[in-house]
C-alpha cells in the first residue's frame, strides 16, 4: 500500500485547501460554499480511516517526508508527517469532532452573516489541529499551534454582537499567546542543545544530552500544552471563551483544542523525554490533572450560563484525562485516552444541546428558563444522554472509562502510595458533583415550569438534530463495547506512546535508536480487574425493567390512570400542589439549588471567586506564575 | 433454556424482585413498629407497608399539568429496576446470583442510577417542592458518597490482601475472604469503617434523622410531592427495597463470613441480620433523633463520617 503514505498530508491538506476555495468560491452561492466545507471535511474524515487498516490494525508507522527530504546520514533535515497509533488516534477524534461540527453548523449558524469567513476560519482551525497531531516535526506543531489559537481567537469573537465575546476572545489571545511564546521557547532550547527539529531524531538524543537548558525546556513546553489544554491555573479563560463562542466552536474547543494538549503533553513525557517513569514527572502531571479536575467541578457547580457550567466541566474532564496519564503505567494511558475519547463525544454532544437550546429561546441563563422539554422533547432527551454519559451512569461511556480511571488509581497505589489514592478519591467525588450540576440543568432548563415568554419555543430543525444523534449513539456504542474499544484503538495507541524506538526508527532507519541507546519497549497489554462486561449488565437491567414495565402496566387495578389533555385546562386537580393556596409561577432555577452544599463551602467559593477575577492581567499572572514554578520545579527535581 | 429460567428465577424470584420485595416490607414494618414502640406508640401492623402499596396501587394516577408525562410515569420504574439489579450482585451470605470483577463500583453506580432516576422523575413533575427536594437530594447523596467510597475502599483493601492490585472490588471475593480470615467487623482497624457503614445507610435510604430531601413538614415530601396512585406505589416499594439492598450490602461487607453452608438456613439468617443492622442504623436514630438540617446533613457526614472512615482506611493501607 505505498499510496496510503500520501494520506496524512493529503488529509491536513484537504482541510486547508477547503479554506482557501471557501474564501473564493463561497461569496458566490451559499450551495457552493456548504458543499466546498462538507467535502473537504469528509475527504479528511475518509482519508484518516483509511488509515486504521494499517496504523492501528498492522501496527506500522507511517512517515512522509515533505519533499521527499529524507534524513542523510543521521540527520532530519526535512519536514515530516509521522502517524503512529497515537497520532491516529487523536486524529480520529479529530476529524470526527470536526465532521459533526460543521454538519451542525450548516443549519445553526444559518441566520449569522459573514459565514464565509467564518467557515475558512473554522476550517482553518481543523486543518491546523489535524496537522499537530499528525505532525513529526516540533517546530511544524510550534506553528500549527499558532494557527490554531489564532483561528480559534477569532471564532469565539465571531457572533462580536454578543456581550463578552471581544472580551473573552482577547482574554483568550493574550493568554493563549503567552502559552504559544512558552512553546516557542521550549523549541528553541532544544535546537540550541540538539541542532534537530524533527521528533524522533529528538527522542533519541533527549535522554543522553539531559542537560539544564533542555530540562528548562521540558518546562516550557509542558506549560505551553498545558495552556492549550487549559488546565489549572489557565481554566478561567477557558469558561470566557466557551460561554461566548457559537456552540460548534465551543464543541471545537471543549473537544478538539484541549485535546490537543492532551496529545502534546502525553507524547512530550512518553515519547521525547521517555521520563514518565520518574515519580517527579508522575507527580507534577498527575497533580496537575487531579487539581484541574476538582476546582473546575466546584466551579461549574456555581455556574448559572449554561455554556460556562459545561466549559467548567471541560478542563474537569480533561483534569480526568492528564491525572490518569500521569501515572505512568499502561493501564493509566490507556485509561486516560479512552476518557480522552469520550469526552469528546459527550462534551460534543451537552455543547450542540446548548447551541440548540440557545438558538431556540435566545438564552442560555440557567435563571430564566424552564420547562422546556414540553417544548424541545428530542434535546431534551439528548442532554439526558450526554449529562448521564459526564456524570458516568451505566451503560454509558463516561462509566466504562471511569470505571478504567479507578483501576489504574488502583493499580498505581498499591504499593501503598497515597497520592494516588487521593487523586482516586478526588475523581469520586468529581464525579459526583458532576452529576449534580447536571442535575441542576436538567431541572433548571428542561424541567420544571414553562416562563410565559417561552411559550413559543420550537423544537430545533433536523440539521441541528441530526449531528446530535450521531454523538448520543456514539456515546452508547462507546460505552457498551469497552473491550473491543481497548482491543483496537487504545491499546495500541498506548503502546506507540511507550515504544518510543518504533517511532525512532520508522523515521531515522532500523538501528538509530538502538545506537543512541533507546531500548526496544516490551509494554504487554494491561491487566484489568475482571472484565466489565456491560452488555450482560444492560441486558439484565433491560429485562428486569421490561419486566416491572409490564407489572406495572398489566398489573394495574385502576383503569382510571388519567392523561392530561388540553380539556383538563382550568381543572384544578392537575395544577402543581401548593398546600391548598393558588398556583402561580414557581420555577426552582439554576442558582436555588444544593444550598446546603454551597453554604459549608462558602469560604472556598468566594476565595473562588476573588479568584476568577475576569482581569486578564491577573490570568496572565498566573501564567507566568505557573511558568516559573514548573521551571523551578523542573531544574529542582529532574 | 435451563439458563434462561435459572436467569429469569435470579431476576424475578430469588434474590431480585419477590425476595426483595418481601424481606424489604418486612423490615421496613419491623423498622415501624420498632420506632412506635421506642416512643411508647402502639405503632401500625406489621404488614402496614404492603398494605400502603396496595392502597395506592389502586388509586387514580394524576400527571400534573407541569409534568413531561413519560418520564415521570416510568422514571420510577427504571429506578426500582436498577434496585433490583443491585441486589442481584449482592451475595446472600454463601449464595451469589452474578458476580463479576468489580460488583461493588457497579453497586455504587446502580445505587446511584436509582436515585438520579427519582431525581428525574421528580423534576419531570414540575413542582417547586420537587424541585427543592431533589436539590436537597443530591446534597445528600454528596454528603454520603464520601465516607462510602471511603468505607468501600478500606473493605477492599483488606479483603485483597495478596491479590494483583493490592485491592478488590469484588464482593465474592470480600465474602470469601471473610469466610477464610472471619468477619471484617471483628478486624479491629475495620470497626470505624463499620460505624461509618452504619451511619451511610439511611441517609443513603432517606430515613429519619436525614430526610432532609422528603421532610414532610417543611417540604410536603419533596420530590414525591406530586406523586400518586400507581407511580407512588412503586416508590414506596423501592424505599422498602432499598433497606433491604443496603443492610445486604452491610452483612456483605462487613458480616460475609457468617454462613452456615445451607441456603435455606441462610437466608433466615440474613434476615436475622438485616433486622439488627436496621434496628441499629435506622430504628435507634429515627427514634431519638430530631431532623437535621441540610447544612447539617452535609458537615456530618463530611467531618464525623468521613473521618472514621478514613481512620479505617488509612489504618488498612499501612497493612494493620
Amino acid at each position: 500500500m505505498e499510496f496510503m503514505i500520501n494520506f496524512p498530508i493529503l488529509a491536513v491538506i484537504s482541510l486547508f485547501l477547503g479554506a482557501f476555495v471557501t474564501s473564493l468560491a463561497g461569496r458566490r452561492s451559499e450551495t457552493a460554499r456548504n458543499a466546498v466545507v462538507l467535502i473537504s471535511m469528509a475527504t479528511s474524515l475518509i482519508l484518516v480511516l483509511c488509515l486504521i487498516k494499517p496504523v492501528l490494525i498492522d501496527g506500522e508507522i507511517i512517515t512522509y517526508w515533505l519533499g521527499n527530504w529524507q534524513p542523510v546520514e543521521g540527520w532530519a533535515f526535512g519536514i515530516s508527517l509521522q502517524v503512529d497509533a497515537l497520532s491516529l488516534f487523536f486524529a480520529l477524534i479529530v476529524t470526527v469532532a470536526v465532521f459533526v461540527s460543521g454538519v451542525y453548523s450548516f443549519s445553526y449558524m444559518k441566520h449569522d452573516d459573514s459565514l464565509v469567513n467564518f467557515y475558512t476560519l473554522f476550517l482553518m482551525l481543523s486543518g491546523s489541529v489535524l496537522g499537530l497531531v499528525l505532525s513529526g516535526d516540533l517546530f511544524n506543531i510550534f506553528v500549527m499551534i499558532e494557527i490554531m489559537t489564532f483561528t480559534a481567537v477569532a471564532l469565539t469573537a465571531f457572533r462580536n454582537n454578543y456581550e463578552g465575546a471581544l472580551e473573552g476572545a482577547f482574554k483568550y489571545l493574550i493568554v493563549g499567546a503567552l502559552g504559544s511564546t512558552s512553546v516557542l521557547v521550549g523549541v528553541a532550547m532544544i535546537y540550541s542543545q540538539l541542532h534537530t527539529l524533527n521528533l524522533a531524531q529528538i527522542a533519541a538524543l533527549l535522554p543522553s544530552h539531559m542537560n539544564p537548558v533542555t530540562v528548562a525546556a521540558f518546562g516550557f513546553l509542558f506549560v505551553g500544552f498545558g495552556t492549550k489544554a487549559f488546565l489549572f491555573p489557565f481554566q478561567p479563560l477557558a469558561a470566557d471563551a466557551h460561554a461566548v463562542a457559537p456552540a460548534s466552536i465551543s464543541l471545537m474547543i471543549s473537544g478538539v483544542l484541549t485535546k490537543c494538549g492532551v496529545y502534546g503533553i502525553v507524547r512530550l513525557c512518553y515519547a521525547l523525554y521517555q521520563n514518565m517513569d520518574q515519580p517527579f514527572v508522575q507527580y507534577l502531571v498527575t497533580g496537575v490533572g487531579a487539581v484541574s479536575m476538582f476546582i473546575c467541578v466546584t466551579m461549574a457547580f456555581n455556574q448559572h450560563n449554561f455554556k460556562r457550567l459545561l466549559a467548567f466541566h471541560s478542563i474537569s474532564q480533561v483534569g480526568y484525562v492528564i491525572t490518569v496519564a500521569g501515572m505512568g503505567t499502561m493501564l493509566g494511558l490507556s485509561a486516560g485516552l479512552y476518557h480522552a475519547m469520550n469526552h469528546t463525544i459527550f462534551k460534543g454532544l451537552l455543547f450542540l444541546t446548548a447551541g440548540a437550546v440557545q438558538h431556540a429561546t435566545g438564552t442560555l441563563d440557567l435563571d430564566e428558563m424552564g420547562g422546556l422539554s414540553k417544548k424541545m422533547p428530542k434535546t431534551t432527551i439528548l442532554f439526558l444522554i450526554g449529562a448521564a454519559s459526564i456524570s458516568g451512569l451505566p451503560p454509558f461511556n463516561g462509566f466504562a472509562s471511569k470505571w478504567m480511571i479507578y483501576q489504574a488509581a488502583f493499580e498505581r497505589a498499591a504499593d501503598g502510595n497515597i497520592f494516588f489514592l487521593v487523586a482516586a478519591v478526588a475523581a469520586l467525588i468529581t464525579s459526583v458533583l458532576t452529576l449534580a450540576s447536571f442535575i441542576k440543568v436538567a431541572q433548571s432548563v428542561f424541567f420544571g415550569q414553562l416562563p410565559e415568554s417561552m411559550k413559543d419555543v420550537k423544537e430545533v430543525d433536523q440539521g441541528m438534530c441530526i449531528p446530535m444523534w450521531i454523538m448520543a449513539a456514539l456515546c452508547v456504542i462507546t460505552g457498551l463495547f469497552p473491550a473491543q474499544i481497548q482491543q483496537w484503538l487504545l491499546v495500541p495507541a498506548a503502546k506507540a506512546a511507550m515504544n518510543a524506538a518504533a517511532y525512532i526508527d520508522a523515521a531515522m532507519g532500523n538501528g538509530y535508536a538502538a545506537a543512541n541507546g533507546i531500548a526496544a519497549s516490551s509494554a504487554a497489554a494491561p491487566a484489568f480487574i475482571g472484565s466489565w462486561n456491560p452488555v450482560t449488565w444492560l441486558l439484565l437491567l433491560l429485562s428486569v425493567t421490561i419486566a416491572v414495565c409490564l407489572v406495572a402496566v398489566l398489573g394495574n387495578p385502576n383503569p382510571k390512570t388519567t392523561e392530561v389533555a388540553e380539556e383538563t385546562e382550568g381543572d384544578d386537580k392537575f395544577e402543581s400542589f401548593f398546600s391548598g393556596e393558588k398556583a402561580v409561577f414557581s420555577q426552582v432555577g439554576g442558582s436555588d439549588l444544593f444550598w446546603g452544599f454551597k453554604h459549608n463551602w462558602r469560604k472556598y467559593f468566594s476565595f473562588m471567586h476573588d479568584w476568577h477575577s475576569g482581569v486578564v492581567n491577573d490570568y496572565a499572572l498566573y501564567g507566568a506564575a505557573a511558568i516559573a514554578v514548573v521551571l523551578a520545579l523542573c531544574v529542582i527535581f529532574l | 433454556m435451563t439458563q434462561f429460567l435459572m436467569t429469569a428465577f435470579h431476576v424475578l424470584v430469588f434474590p431480585g424482585a419477590l425476595f426483595c420485595v418481601v424481606i424489604g416490607i418486612l423490615l421496613a414494618g419491623i423498622d415501624r413498629k420498632l420506632v412506635a414502640r421506642m416512643q411508647n406508640r402502639v405503632g401500625p401492623p406489621l404488614l402496614q407497608p404492603l398494605y400502603d402499596v396496595l392502597k395506592c396501587w389502586g388509586k387514580e394516577t394524576i400527571v400534573p399539568r407541569h409534568a413531561r408525562r413519560g418520564l415521570f410515569l416510568y422514571a420510577p420504574l427504571v429506578g426500582f429496576a436498577a434496585l433490583i439489579t443491585t441486589a442481584l450482585f449482592i451475595p446472600v451470605l454463601s449464595y451469589t446470583a452474578y458476580s463479576t470483577g468489580g460488583d461493588l463500583v457497579v453497586i455504587l453506580y446502580l445505587l446511584t442510577l436509582a436515585s438520579v432516576t427519582m431525581m428525574v422523575g421528580a423534576a419531570a413533575s414540575g413542582s417547586p417542592f420537587a424541585g427543592v427536594g431533589l436539590s436537597r437530594e443530591m446534597v445528600a447523596m454528596i454528603s454520603y458518597e464520601l465516607p462510602f467510597v471511603l468505607v468501600l475502599l478500606a473493605v477492599g483493601k483488606v479483603a485483597g490482601e495478596g491479590s494483583a492490585l493490592g485491592c478488590t472490588f469484588s464482593l465474592q471475593t470480600i465474602v470469601n475472604w471473610q469466610a477464610a480470615n472471619g468477619s471484617i467487623l471483628f478486624h479491629w482497624s475495620m470497626i470505624p469503617a463499620a460505624i461509618a457503614m452504619l451511619m451511610v445507610i439511611p441517609c443513603e435510604i432517606g430515613m429519619h434523622p436525614f430526610d432532609v430531601a422528603e421532610a414532610e413538614t417543611e417540604i410536603c415530601e419533596g420530590m414525591l410531592a406530586e406523586y400518586s396512585g400507581a407511580p407512588l406505589a412503586v416508590f414506596k416499594l423501592s424505599h422498602c427495597v432499598k433497606m433491604y439492598v443496603m443492610t445486604a450490602l452491610f452483612c456483605a461487607m462487613f458480616l460475609g463470613g457468617l454462613s452456615t453452608g445451607i441456603v435455606v438456613l441462610d437466608v433466615l439468617l440474613v434476615i436475622v441480620l438485616c433486622t439488627v443492622v436496621t434496628f441499629v442504623s435506622m430504628t435507634v436514630p429515627h427514634a431519638v433523633c430530631a431532623r437535621l438540617k441540610v447544612e447539617q446533613v452535609f458537615k456530618f457526614y463530611w467531618t464525623v463520617v468521613a473521618g472514621l472512615a478514613a481512620i479505617s482506611a488509612i489504618l488498612v493501607w499501612f497493612g494493620l
